[in-house]
């Protein structure tokens, strides 16, 4: 559809700023400093022709007498082998990743005992093997080096024993002056650890206490004003057909991000059989991942959501409560009428952590029935049970003296609650003892550090729903003299069981007893143990008879008893009340959370912290995102290439910070949005090189006893007059302005010509009989046929499904050894990204429309500018090397190092390639990276690049079966050939075909939402198969010839077809063509 | 316990037939049934020798003496366990070693075990090993043999004394003309230098300067061809480890020590677990007698005097002998266990060499040349019905066999199947 619709992936190209429209041309974006070689610059160059001559004699004597003595490579092989590790064959093992913040069953890759790969576990019924960037990326913090080494006292290290000796003295001595001993942590959702702590608590009288860094207690304390019992429901998102959001980024961050992806995506898949698909409505302050998603979005300000919750209400209920704020009329009444068609079939999310909100969201679930069926009060979710006001509670007994030994675990409270004055809080705690695993802020202040193992080291289990338990396993020794948490808790409390023996026996008295399934207690624990994960009757009816049995083990039981310390209970009207008073500003600021690097826990992952934010494309920096409408006049809108940007001022309250200002189309005017996660100290290179501030200074309390994540009156200054330079990924590899993505309403997809919503490119050519005839490009070639008597393989991507969330981008780094370049690197476009999300803005302006409707250039460009940059409608869409059946890139290798395999690979061979760079710059879709350095053993990237050969622990996730790619090669997308190969193999020593799914590539397999497929297209029943037959596939630049084995499918988007980019798809032959047809 | 059945690797080792990771453990093929000597050799001399020696289990040296009655020992050897379970003193016996004896009934014929038993009443001795008449231990098989001299240096050296010899005479000469001269009161003759002589006979110099040209650029082309080419590269290694004597005189299969070879990319150095389970009685080599068996012991910490492991182990560090890069992929599972490849083929025959050594070039074009003309059969393991075909073969091999029928040359080899392309080793 619509190849005259504009896409644009930044507001330079939007506005065809000369200079991004010669680098759209070019390949790389800087020239080579070619006029040294030139007459005039010769003279003056520092290298004479002597020297070069010199140099070149040199260098031949040198490489010649270098390969005259042989090196002697050296071998050792195990003392002992272990009986499961064979050298060269990886090893699985189901675990669970569960840090407090994200929660994902995963199978670990080990290769000769070291884990290099995250995997989902499709066996688990919560996120049904998907996985998020966040999840993929953590394994490379197992092999942080900024990771503590051992116990540390005051500074000095001290051995476990010491440790116990001296915190137990120290923890009496705090007992004895009457002060009380705290516990303090994010979500433990491990039933295990839980008794645990409550072991230790009951030895020292000590209180547990739970704080989220990003918190959602309002949904607790909504749910215990509407429903009795403070629970945070599970969400259905699948079983929804109207899903409505404020502000909940719940495909990204939002609680249980996979999980929901998950779900989201089932209703989201169009194919033949099935042409319908949920309805999307997302209401929001900036533009979240989420919202570009969803098929209809309406910006707002953070203190303008409320009130439009209560309008939403008020048109449902035909109640009419006070609304105070700017609300979208027209949106809600549409909101309203999709829901109210949808009862009992629609789902309300909110992501504001305010308990009045909550609770008009809560009834607005309850007044379309939502709840027993998109939400699932009874088999209540176990995320997220952090209590601000139990949190508030301590801060301020912590200033009154009265703490005297405060444990955090999972914790980082100086850092996120930075805004509360932790650290000064802190200081008046005698005792204070810190269970990170690294460095972070928190654990600098503190006396004690007892550092946990990493997750990947250590036994755990977790229970994030009621019904599903899931366990972890060490995949590795601990490299460290490090110890469970687990274990300092029992030591502590005089338990000397290590956590291996403490789980099982956990399972064997709690969990066991639920099930009905195994009647020995050992089968039960091998099994769960090998499929990581177990179901202990998830029916609710059966779920509800153990609960009474077990009634003093379930944890939402314990939360009832700490939860809400009010009497009163409010209903709508009260909610809407409150909801009433909140006052916004004419500057408002939003906090959220990275893709990458979340609350901040993988701030020194130097994967999460270069990857690409999806919908900025910036990656390594920290800054102020505005609508570009807001800048306009007042800071750069980085309409250049450069990116280079102005840096302004925001003042909250007194508090203030100094940051890059980033233009943000779709933002709602009048906000200001800053990621948290940033400004880290003190916990490694990599977090230090990002810079930034936290974000956290500006959380606040909100009038409903809840953290608020917005401020309402911002002042932010003129630009300083310093510039920043962005490294900011969003023009690179700009594939020259063509059509690249396609997309329909889905009206039209139903009903519809296909011809029409997903047009072919036709040329004109003679025929035998002397006439002219319109065939279809593809089957016009140049070259000849290859040969496929084998496999022929092939990716689809289904625009449709994929949320552009990025954990594909991290997987394939994972999996295939690409390096991380920093900040200097990206701003050189050099980014070694073999997949890369192109994230594209449209709007249904465009120069066509314009001319149509006599519109003037310079107003066309501001209508242009103006309904989208406010509103973009927005379009992911993964490339990767296209492996094209024809590619240009083969033909034009002086040295043959790119050719094409018959199962239609195009292999890339880097011991051949002496880097001309002539394949990139043949390559129409951009995706071949050249590698300017040696990047694993250049001084640059030292603390950069986890590879690097000065980082032994850091090389250690690197894949053993991809090369790792040397200074001068051209390198790019394999289809992971190293899996394909694998895969082939154990078929034929199973001697037996490949079967449809055998082999997965890493993209394929790391996606929440199934939307890349993988496999033969020579099998006609594989799924590859059926979605290149599918009517809604295209290939990319098909025009060109290139004749990709890589195809895309039509996104379709659930909204009426006056709200497409209008219709310009038949160029004037066709519509000639037509009328003889009628004619 | 993963059992491998040799024969479909070699067929020269057609006896050695299964071995087991943990023990050797040997199971089933049919015999010669008098052939007790093979049986002993491939069953039992892993565990038990013929002298008085322990090693897995206790020596067999004076076994006639011990137990008269053969019975006693067919029944121990058929089914030891439930022999135990009847005899008290086969069960004082069990109880004396800690390891238990492997179960042969169902493995070996009852007149095998019988052989075998005859063979080992017959107290035959410790076998004596094959050493060169001499009684030294010079080395044999495809090692560098001694050259004689090349005569084209013969020539050359024999070129270089006459020019010597022509120059001497020459000098003499002129020497003895100036002194006549001198006699005469004639002058000197002049001197004739190199130099000139050069400039007077410039086509000499010129034939012979393009004679030296051609043959240094000829010998520096050749010589660059074997840059990084390591052929007969034979390291010395930190214990002097024979193959000869394992592989060749003692007759063990490969795949018992590079276990790694069917089951993964990767032969691998067997791990010194695996030396120990025969070293752990065998103290004693036939060429270097305990010294080279002793670094064995160190390395694994084992304590020969009590027969503990109770030092510290230190590992062993090994020089790779054959090396391929880096950025070559090469699995050995798909060689061996699909492509039914046999080691020599790569490595030479290392049961005749006392220190391994690269045997091939292992360069690229010599991989490929091999490609080029090996067939893929296709063949499955199975080859009962002598036809069966590995499924996964089944419709490549159609679709080739299609497209090169009635061609003179329609072998279906390794480069048909793709396996020349670049992408199959490299990534």
């Amino acid at each position: 559809m619509g190849n005259k619709t504009k896409y644009w992936k930044s507001l330079g190209e939007l506005k065809d700023n000369p200079e991004i429209l010669q680098t759209k041309e070019n390949e790389f974006a800087e020239q080579l400093p070619s006029d040294i070689f030139t007459n005039d610059g010769v003279n003056e160059a520092s290298t004479s022709r002597r020297d070069f001559l010199k140099f070149v004699g040199f260098s031949m004597g040198a490489a010649a007498l270098a390969s005259c003595e042989a090196p002697v490579t050296k071998t050792i092989p195990y003392l002992m082998k272990p009986e499961e590790v064979t050298p060269g064959v990886a090893n699985w093992y189901a675990s669970t990743f569960d840090d407090g913040h994200d929660y994902c069953p995963v199978l670990v890759k080990t290769r000769e005992g070291r884990p290099i790969k995250i995997e989902g576990n499709n066996l688990s019924k919560i996120t049904w093997g998907g996985t998020s960037a966040r999840v993929q990326g953590s394994v490379l913090s197992l092999y942080d080096k900024a990771r503590y080494a051992g116990a540390v006292i005051k500074g000095a290290a001290k051995s476990w024993e010491d440790v116990d000796r001296e915190l137990g003295t120290a923890l009496n001595g705090a007992i004895a002056s009457g002060k009380s001993v705290r516990v303090l942590s994010s979500t433990v959702m491990s039933p295990s650890m839980r008794s645990a702590i409550s072991e230790f608590c009951r030895k020292t009288g000590a209180k547990h206490i739970q704080y989220d860094a990003v918190s959602q207690y309002a949904i607790r304390k909504a749910h215990w004003h509407t429903h009795d019992k403070a629970i945070l429901p599970a969400y259905q998102f699948g079983n929804a057909s109207v899903i409505v959001s404020f502000g909940a980024d719940f495909l990204a961050n939002w609680i249980s991000p996979v999980e929901y992806a998950k779900q989201y995506s089932k209703n989201r898949k169009v194919s033949r059989e099935n042409k319908t698909m949920s309805k999307h409505v997302q209401f929001e302050s900036i533009l979240s991942l989420t919202g570009s998603n969803a098929d209809t979005r309406v910006p707002v300000k953070p203190s303008d959501l409320g009130a439009n919750v209560v309008a939403l209400y008020n048109e449902l209920s035909g109640q009419s409560l006070p609304v105070s704020g700017k609300v979208n009329k027209d949106a809600i009444a549409k909101t309203a009428g999709w829901l109210r068609n949808n009862k009992g079939k629609s789902l309300v999310v909110c992501g504001v952590n305010d308990v009045a909100v909550q609770i008009v969201v809560n009834e607005i679930n309850k007044w379309l029935g939502s709840y027993g069926t998109t939400i699932d009060a009874d088999n209540a979710s176990n995320y997220r049970q952090g209590n601000d006001e139990e949190f508030a509670g301590l801060v301020k007994d912590m200033n009154e003296g009265k703490v005297g030994a405060l444990i955090m675990y999972r914790s980082n409270p100086v850092y996120t609650a930075a805004s509360m004055k932790f650290a000064d809080a802190l200081k008046k705690v005698d005792v204070k003892v810190s269970l990170s695993t690294s460095p972070d802020e928190t654990s600098a202040l503190c006396d004690f550090v007892c550092p946990d193992h990493h997750y990947l080291e250590s036994w755990s289990d977790s229970n994030p729903r009621s019904g599903h338990y899931s366990l972890g396993q060490p995949a590795i020794a601990p490299l460290f003299k490090t110890r469970s948490a687990m274990e300092s808790f029992l030591r502590w409390s005089g338990n000397n069981q290590d956590a291996h023996t403490y789980i099982t026996n956990y399972w064997m008295a709690h969990v066991f007893p639920m099930q009905g399934k195994y009647m020995k207690f050992s089968e039960f624990w091998n099994h769960s143990l090998h499929d990581g994960v177990a179901e202990v009757g998830t029916a609710p009816v059966v779920t509800e008879k153990k609960e009474e049995t077990k009634k003093e083990v379930k944890p939402e039981e314990k939360k009832e008893e700490t939860a809400p310390v009010m009497t009163d209970k409010w209903d709508v009207a009260a909610a809407a009340g409150k909801i009433a008073e909140v006052k916004g500003g004419a500057m408002e600021l939003i906090i959220y959370e990275k893709t990458g690097i979340g609350s901040g826990n993988h701030s020194n992952n130097p994967w999460l912290v270069e990857f690409p934010d999806p919908i900025s494309k910036v990656t390594w920096d920290h800054y102020i995102t505005m609508n570009p409408a807001d800048m306009q006049g007042k800071y750069d809108t980085l309409e250049r290439q450069d990116m280079i940007g102005d840096i302004a001022t925001i003042t909250v309250n007194g508090v203030t910070s100094t940051l890059p200002v980033f233009p943000q189309p779709g933002q709602a005017t009048g906000t200001i949005g800053i990621a948290v996660g940033y400004g880290r100290m003190g916990i490694g290179k990599v977090a230090e090189i990002a810079g930034g501030d936290n974000a956290y200074k500006y959380v606040q309390m909100s009038n409903t006893g809840t953290m608020q994540y917005f401020a309402g009156t911002v002042t932010i200054s003129d630009k300083t007059g310093e510039s920043f330079h962005f490294a900011c990924t969003q023009q690179h590899h700009t594939m020259m302005g063509r059509k690249m993505v396609n997309e329909t309403s889905i009206g039209e997809y139903i009903n519809g010509n296909p011809e029409h919503w997903n047009h072919k490119e036709y040329l004109t050519v003679f025929n035998t009989e002397g006439g002219h005839e319109k065939v279809p490009v593809t089957t016009q070639n140049l070259w000849d046929n290859f040969d496929r008597p084998g496999h022929r393989w092939g990716l689809a991507i289904d625009l449709n499904s994929c949320i552009g969330c990025g954990a594909c981008v991290i997987g394939c780094q994972a999996e295939n050894n690409t390096a991380t370049v920093g900040k200097s690197q990206i701003r050189n476009v050099r980014d070694m990204y073999w997949l890369r999300i192109d994230r594209y803005y449209s709007s249904p302006m465009t120069e066509e429309v314009a001319k149509q409707e006599g519109v003037g250039k310079v107003d066309m460009y501001l209508e242009m500018e103006k309904p989208h940059t406010e509103n973009p409608r927005v379009v992911f869409q993964p490339v990767m090397c296209q492996h094209c059946n024809h590619a240009p890139c083969e033909t034009v290798c002086p040295v043959v190092a790119t050719t094409h395999g018959n199962d239609g690979l195009n292999q890339m061979t880097y011991n051949r390639c002496i880097g001309t760079r002539y394949c990139a710059n043949n390559c129409p879709y951009k995706v071949r990276r050249f590698n300017w350095y040696n990047l694993n053993a250049n001084y640059r990237f030292e603390h950069i690049n986890p590879a690097h050969e000065s980082d032994l622990l850091g090389r250690m996730v690197l894949n053993p079966d991809v090369v790792v790619r040397s200074r001068g090669v051209m390198e790019k997308c394999s289809m992971c050939i190293q899996r394909i190969q694998a895969g082939k193999l154990k078929a034929k020593l199973e001697e037996r075909k490949l079967a449809d799914g055998d082999v997965q590539t890493a993209c394929a397999q790391a996606c929440p939402t199934n939307a890349i497929i993988f496999g033969d297209l020579s099998d006609k029943n594989s799924m590859i198969a059926k979605h290149f037959a599918d009517e809604r596939s295209y290939f990319l630049l098909e025009d060109v010839g290139t004749l990709p084995n890589v195809a895309y499918l039509t996104k379709v988007r659930n909204v009426d077809e006056s709200e497409m980019p209008k219709e310009e798809h038949k160029n004037k032959e066709d519509k000639k063509e037509e009328k003889k047809e009628h004619a | 316990m993963i059992t491998l059945c040799s024969s479909r690797f070699r067929p020269g080792l057609a006896l050695v037939t299964t071995l087991a990771l943990s023990l050797l453990l040997f199971t089933s093929t049919a015999y010669a049934a008098s052939d007790g000597k093979k049986i002993f050799k491939t069953n039992c001399a892993s565990c038990h020798f013929l002298d008085d020696k322990m090693s897995t289990g206790p020596g067999l040296a004076g076994i006639s003496g011990r137990r008269p009655d053969k019975q006693w020992l067919f029944d121990w050897v058929k089914d030891n366990e439930t022999f135990a379970k009847k005899n008290p003193d086969a069960m004082s016996l069990k109880n004396k070693y800690p390891g238990s004896m492997n179960v042969f009934a169902g493995v070996l014929s009852d007149e095998d075990i019988k052989a075998v038993v005859d063979y080992i009443y017959s107290e035959p001795g410790p076998e004596k090993k094959v050493t060169d008449g001499g009684g030294t231990t010079t080395q044999t098989g495809p090692v560098v043999e001694e050259k004689g001299i090349n005569p084209v240096y013969l020539l050359l050296t024999i070129a270089a004394i006459l020019l010597i010899l022509i120059n001497v005479l020459k000098s003499v000469k002129k020497n003895l003309q100036n002194a006549r001269n001198r006699e005469l009161g004639l002058p000197a003759l002049p001197e004739y230098t190199f130099r000139q002589w050069c400039s007077h006979n410039k086509r000499t110099v010129a034939v012979v300067l393009i004679f030296f040209f051609a043959w240094g650029s000829k010998a520096a082309w050749d010589g660059m061809w074997d840059l990084g080419v390591y052929t007969g590269y034979k390291p010395d290694q930190p214990i002097k480890f024979s193959h000869k004597i394992h592989a060749g005189d003692n007759k063990i299969a490969c795949e018992y020590c590079h276990s790694g070879v069917l089951k993964s990319k990767v032969a691998g150095v067997p791990s010194v677990n695996v030396c120990m389970n025969c070293h752990k009685g065998i103290e004693s080599g036939p060429t270097t007698g305990t010294e080279e068996i002793a670094k064995i012991y160190e390395a694994a910490g084992f304590d020969a005097s009590t027969k503990t492991y109770s030092k510290t182990p230190k590992p062993l560090v090994w020089n790779k002998v054959h090396v391929l890069p880096d950025f070559v992929f090469f699995s050995h599972q798909q060689h061996v266990v699909v492509g039914k490849q046999e080691c020599v083929t790569c490595h030479g025959d290392l049961t005749k060499m006392d220190v391994a050594q690269q045997t091939v070039p292992l360069t690229m074009g010599w991989c490929v040349e091999c490609h080029h003309k090996t067939e893929v059969p296709g063949l499955a393991t199975d080859q009962k019905t002598g036809t069966a075909v590995n499924a996964y073969y089944e419709e490549l091999h159609k679709n080739l066999k299609l497209k090169y029928r009635g061609k003179a040359d329609s072998l279906l080899t390794v480069e048909r199947m793709g396996g020349l392309e670049c992408g199959k080793c490299h990534y």
